[in-house]
């Protein structure tokens, strides 16, 4: 009885101290591996009125992501994130048809990221947007 | 923990997992006289299999190739949260690897277990220390810092020595006349695919035949256990009535198993700037040279070899004279008798050895 209790407590010692072992090594681990926190910020981003002309569309990074202006014809400047709403692929835009289409399975979005057609479930999300001085200001 | 024994039943159930541990482990029966010595083996394993892993985190930011490697090894050490305790568990592994490689041997030779009918177990011993310290060596290139370049630059240089291919030898093996990004490109494979790939063979080699040999009696402690092989038929040394691997000998192995990461983790936290010199916290320039660029402490006595002899020639032949005798030994000494204090002429040869190495690795670290 006395040995039996007495190999239970080094037992449970010894996997006690075999955990923390584990854990000391898996956590600089994970750290090492985790991504780089601040890469995903949400600094602003900041370009010429001139780069979007009218009917035509700029792709850009902005918070880790891809995101993209369109200046309408009818003038309207709207922000949106790039990222379709069914698999996540990249819209791109179509200057003739004046809408994104998303190559991966044919998804339709107007350019204020309504869905027009095919499998996205939901509108591309809108980011804000800010002019002045002829720059504009995403964020 | 019945959930854990019912696991245990299903997996028995379909490939008898008890009768593999009662063979392989508790009923794997040791010399009664067996010695902590004889956990060295286990020491290597536990230090390979952390280099491979450490190594595999560390190809995760490195980056081959000339214009970055140097700062890619730089944020890893600076930036990376815990990238310097990898870095530095590689690299002092490295070291402590052939650290440990050499008491092994030496283990090895001091008892005598490289005699007939273990030639084997020697031969594939010898090959892999070959192999350590050519990963070490191609290791050493990848941070691309000033010593990194200058050290292969001098060592790869050595074998110009050989007379006709020498000269074309380095230029292959360097990828170009001089050390550069060639060099660099096929170092990495060499370090990360090729050498390791070719470890792991011969470890698996290694182990295969201790486990046919089965392993030798100590030459010293309880006398008469040992039984002469005649050599005419094959047969399997094994030892009834001796201690079991699980959990008796088990036990040594993780005892010298914790030693070994005392010595290596106070190396790591305490002493972390040992293996490095100022010149390693340059990146390579291949225009200037830095003063009294060392190649690592193993190869010191090498180096400091090559240096003594007025020719370069006679000093590479001395040392391929003497690895190949080393290589070569269980067929060079037959005698029977492995009890080192029974062979005095045997055992004087052995200390000499040791000396002189110690002498040469000394003088080459002043010199
Ligand atoms: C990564 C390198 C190596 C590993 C992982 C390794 C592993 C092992 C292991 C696990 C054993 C059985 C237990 C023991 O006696 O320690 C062993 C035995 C042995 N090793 Fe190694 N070894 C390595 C390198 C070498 C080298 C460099 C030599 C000599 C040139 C060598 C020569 C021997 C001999 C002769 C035995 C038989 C010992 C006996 O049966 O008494 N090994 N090795
Ligand atoms: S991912 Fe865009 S339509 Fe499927």
């Amino acid at each position: 009885m006395e040995n039996e209790s007495r190999r239970k407590f080094l037992g449970v010692c010894a996997a006690g101290a075999a955990v923390v072992a584990a854990g000391g090594v898996a956590y600089p681990v994970f750290r090492y591996l985790a991504p780089k926190a601040g890469e995903t910020g949400t600094e602003k981003v900041v370009f010429a009125e001139t780069d979007v002309p009218e009917g035509e569309a700029k792709f850009f990074q902005y918070a880790g992501s891809s995101a993209v202006v369109v200046r309408t014809k009818a003038g309207q400047l709207i922000a949106l994130s790039a990222v379709c709403t069914h698999l996540g692929c990249i819209v791109q835009w179509e200057k003739d048809q004046q809408d994104f289409l998303c190559p991966c399975h044919a998804g339709r979005y107007t350019p204020d990221g309504t869905v027009i057609s095919g499998p996205p479930p939901k509108p591309l999300a809108k980011l804000p947007v800010a002019v002045a001085e002829g720059k504009i200001t995403v964020g | 923990m019945p959930l854990l024994k019912r696991v245990y039943d299903w997996i028995d159930l379909r490939i008898g997992a008890r009768e593999v541990v009662k063979q392989e482990l508790t009923g794997y029966l040791l010399p009664r006289n067996i010695n902590e010595w004889y956990s060295l083996g286990s020491v290597l394993l536990v230090i390979f299999a952390l280099q491979v892993v450490t190594g595999m985190l560390l190809l995760v930011y490195y980056v081959p190739d000339a214009d970055k490697a140097f700062k890619s090894v730089s944020y890893i050490m600076n930036e990376l949260p815990y990238g310097w305790l990898i870095r530095l568990c590689h690299a002092v592994g490295s070291n402590m690897m052939v650290a440990v490689l050499f008491l092994h041997m030496l283990s090895t030779l001091f008892m005598g277990s490289y005699k007939s009918p273990r030639e084997l177990n020697w031969l594939t011993g010898f090959t892999i220390f070959a192999l350590v310290q050519a990963i070490s060596l191609t290791g050493y290139l990848l941070p691309w810092s000033q010593l990194s370049f200058w050290a292969t630059t001098v060592a790869t240089n050595s074998a110009s020595a050989i007379p006709v291919i020498g000269p074309y030898m380095v230029e292959f093996l360097r990828g170009g006349k001089l050390v550069g990004p060639p060099t660099l490109g096929r170092f990495f494979a060499l370090h990360v695919a090729v050498i390791p790939a070719v470890i792991v063979a011969l470890i698996g080699l290694h182990l295969f035949v201790l486990k046919r040999t089965g392993i030798s009696t100590p030459p010293f402690g309880a006398k008469g256990e040992a039984k002469t092989w005649p050599g005419d038929v094959y047969r399997h040394e094994s030892h009834p009535g001796g201690i079991p691997f699980l959990p008796n000998y088990a036990l040594t192995d993780l005892s010298s198993i914790s030693i070994y990461f005392a010595l290596f983790l106070a190396v790591v936290f305490f002493a972390p700037n040992l293996l490095f010199t100022a010149d390693s916290f340059v990146p390579a320039n291949a225009f200037k040279t830095p003063a009294h660029i060392k190649p690592e402490w193993y190869f010191l006595a090498n180096y400091q070899t090559l240096k003594i002899f007025p020719s370069e020639l006679l000093g590479i032949s001395i040392q391929a004279a003497a690895g190949t005798f080393l290589a070569l030994l269980p067929f060079i000494d037959r005698s029977r008798e492995r009890d080192p204090f029974r062979r005095p002429i045997f055992l004087a040869c052995v200390i000499a050895g040791i000396l002189l190495w110690f002498g040469l690795t000394i003088w080459g670290h002043y010199s």
